[in-house]
């Protein structure tokens, strides 16, 4: 992470319990202005609890009990539910992986663009629809006059996923959160909504958290990275310095897992032995001292700091020293 | 399989379409060409990766294979023997041979079964295990696709996507079949199981000489697995070459298009490649455009090419191309 605006977003030591167990545990990352920050890790490791909670939409099993979450000088974690609603769209803003089970199938899809910004904006109706008609030619839809008047089971996943996506901006939040917005779309189609997503950082200058487990995704789009294994925060760096030199064991191999162009055809791949450990198996060292190829007894004793690597990039790994033999393992 | 030299599969000429004969809707109903006039052999120990976007037809294809689906027209040879129009005995026998993962593991478990008698079963069915013999068996499976043979007694639901996606591999390998179509396989794992799955498939090839149908939009997946790739549009495949051919010298418009748009987990190479943007989406295959289907999206597209449908024709490197200019 080079030199960077001051953060609009920052997440400070953010903890969230389910039943005892901190699934999200002691996370931290700022996002700039204009500056995408992508969370990645397997499934289950937090991510989106995470988002949930910058949105203050934590389902009820989940308590955040510890940190804080702030945008620019508004201290989210302390508003009220009522007062999470008026920041909800107008500042911040979410789109979530399964465009159609988020979009009312009753409404047409205009209605529900023009109703998300007269949330935030005392006009006309025909005054909204408008705004929504804009925003759709904004993200790419063509023929916007038409697609107004209809439903979302006429449209494709595409396009019901650049409708959840005008809803979400219509009121040009300053940060976006988006959990795996392209997951459940064809790459064709993904290529055009991560163009859409660079257009709104470089001319909005909106921030976005990108939350994806797709590593071409995070090369293609992302400014900074966090890694995030069982809940905590293995390795955060800028992007270049995060694929050129992983300081963490769990991003090397898992970087090392993925086929790349060099492979040579059905050669084995690297693969990371064993499994993620539920919360109920968290104990008081490394959570990925279960798999890692570098583990001492430290590790399983003591859980490890993010330790500073220079130029922003941090691990949380007591034997950063001994990197290079995770590059052995992996090769 | 009865004919050991025969190709593991052959399919000729076939079509398979939805709707608009007869039936509850009568005529009236629009036809959905889901596949139209496909070519596609399949050799021993072989992997041919199906390649294109949501709904252009892979699944269909794949359901038409195992006989699932009938087709309109044409033919489909499993190790020799017809499928088309074979009787419940045949087809069952058939079966055997051809395994299917599906894209979706929630959809292929029985949630009132135990892991351990949804991947025994077939086993059990067909004879080949039974008692302490079929168990241990199951546990090996299980253990094949990185589960525990303690697992066997759980249900789906105390298991992860991924890992019900692994039992549903277990269960496909169960009768170490000729060929096993993937529909998608590791689309739902994560990237560290993603690599388990990927080299479990490569060794159980090597080991007993299986051939796949590989079907996935991931193209560095399918790099690394495939032997022979094909492309697939609105029902119909536009280009098929070998795996060096294809990725070294793609030729169809599409194919660049797609190869494009699949980001490279390396943000040096993603950052600096060419972009070659699609516009639109895929057209419905209810209303497929005239010509070549592609048309509508293609950057190089001319007259003849609304006119005009190309024929998948050979080129000097053996790849056969179904464009009028490429
Ligand atoms: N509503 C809930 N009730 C109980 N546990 C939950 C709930 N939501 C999440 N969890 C648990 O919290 C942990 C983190 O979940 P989260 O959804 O944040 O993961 P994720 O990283 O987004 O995973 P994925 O990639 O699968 O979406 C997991 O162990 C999950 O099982
Ligand atoms: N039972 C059916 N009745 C009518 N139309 C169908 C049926 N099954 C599939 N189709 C249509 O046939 C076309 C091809 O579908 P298919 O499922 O084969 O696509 P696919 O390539 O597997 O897509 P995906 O990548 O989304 O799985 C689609 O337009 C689909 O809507
Ligand atoms: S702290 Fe120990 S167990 Fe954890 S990643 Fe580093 S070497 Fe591995
Ligand atoms: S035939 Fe024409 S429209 Fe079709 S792919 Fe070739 S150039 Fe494009
Ligand atoms: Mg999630
Ligand atoms: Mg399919």
């Amino acid at each position: 992470m080079s030199v960077e605006p001051r953060p609009l977003l920052s997440v400070e030591k953010l903890t969230i319990e389910i039943g005892g167990a901190a699934v999200v545990d002691d996370v931290s990352f700022d996002v700039a202005p204009g500056r995408v920050m992508a969370l990645v890790g397997e499934s289950g490791c937090g991510k989106s609890l995470t988002s949930y909670a910058i949105l203050g939409l934590l389902p009820a099993a989940a308590k955040q009990t510890g940190g804080r979450i702030r945008l620019d000088e508004l201290e989210l974690s302390a508003l009220s539910e009522r007062e999470f609603r008026k920041a909800r769209g107008k500042d911040i803003s979410i789109i979530f992986q399964e465009p159609s089970a988020s979009l009312d199938p009753l409404t047409t899809v205009g209605s529900q663009i023009a109703a998300a910004y007269r949330t935030h904006n005392d006009v006309s109706q025909a005054e909204a629809y408008d705004k929504a008609r804009q925003m759709l030619a904004d993200v790419g839809i063509p023929d916007p006059d038409r697609r107004l008047h209809q439903y979302p089971f006429e449209l494709s996943g595409g396009m019901c996923q650049r409708i959840m996506i005008s809803i979400a901006l219509i009121c040009s939040p300053r940060v976006l959160v988006a959990d795996e917005p392209t997951t459940a779309l064809d790459v064709t189609i993904q290529a055009q909504i991560l163009d859409l997503m660079k257009k709104l950082v470089s001319e909005r200058g909106t921030a976005i958290v990108l939350i994806t487990h797709d590593m071409g995704v995070v090369a293609d789009i992302a400014d900074d990275v966090a890694v995030m294994y069982a809940g905590r925060v293995a390795e955060i760096a800028g992007v270049h310095s995060l694929f050129a030199k992983p300081q963490h064991p769990y991003t090397a191999l898992l970087l090392a897992s993925v086929p790349t162009l060099d492979d040579l055809p059905k050669a084995d791949l690297a693969t990371i032995e064993g499994r993620v450990p539920t919360p109920d198996e968290f104990g008081a060292g490394c959570r990925f001292a279960g798999r890692c190829p570098l583990v001492t007894d430290k590790c399983r004793i003591e859980q490890p700091p993010l330790f500073d690597c220079g130029d922003g990039h941090r691990s949380a790994c007591w034997h950063i020293d001994r990197m290079h033999e995770i590059v052995e393992v992996a090769a | 399989m009865s004919d050991p030299n025969a190709h593991v599969l052959e399919m000729r000429d076939v079509a398979v379409h939805f709707g608009g004969r007869g039936g509850l809707f009568g005529a009236s109903g629009q036809v959905v060409k889901a596949v139209n006039g496909v070519d596609l052999t399949i050799g021993r120990g072989e992997t041919v990766a199906l390649v294109g976007e949501s709904g252009c037809g892979k699944s269909t294809l794949s359901n038409t294979i195992v006989g699932l689906q009938a087709p309109v027209s044409g033919s489909i040879r499993v190790g020799g023997e017809e499928v088309v129009g074979a009787d419940r005995r045949k087809l069952n026998d058939i079966r055997r041979h051809v395994q299917m993962i599906f894209q979706d593991p929630a959809l292929s478990l029985d949630p009132r079964s135990t892991i351990g008698a949804t991947v025994g079963e077939p086993l059990k069915v067909r004879g080949v295990a039974k008692g302490a013999a079929l168990k241990q068996r199951v546990g090996e499976l299980l253990t094949q696709v990185g589960l525990r043979a303690e697992h066997a007694d759980r249900y789906p639901h105390q298991f992860s996507g991924g890992q019900r996606q692994r039992v549903v591999i277990a269960r496909a390998l169960a009768l170490e079949p000729g060929l096993v179509i993937c529909d998608e396989p590791v689309s739902a794992l994560d990237v560290s199981v993603r690599a388990q799955i990927l080299n479990l498939l490569v060794a159980l090839q090597k080991r007993t000489g299986v051939s796949y149908l590989f079907v996935s939009h991931d193209l560095s997946v399918v790099r690394h697995i495939c032997d022979r790739v094909v492309v697939m549009y609105l029902g119909r495949f536009v280009e098929i070459a070998d795996r060096a051919t294809f990725f070294d010298n793609p030729k169809h418009p599409y194919t660049r298009a797609l190869m494009s748009a699949v980001p490279q987990a390396d943000p040096v190479v993603q950052r600096g490649k060419e972009r070659y943007v699609l516009s639109g989406e895929l057209p419905s295959p209810a209303n497929i455009p005239s010509g070549c289907a592609f048309h509508t999206r293609c950057p190089l597209a001319t007259e003849i090419c609304s006119q005009v449908r190309p024929e998948l024709t050979p080129r000097d490197d053996g790849a056969r191309v179904a464009c009028h200019h490429a």
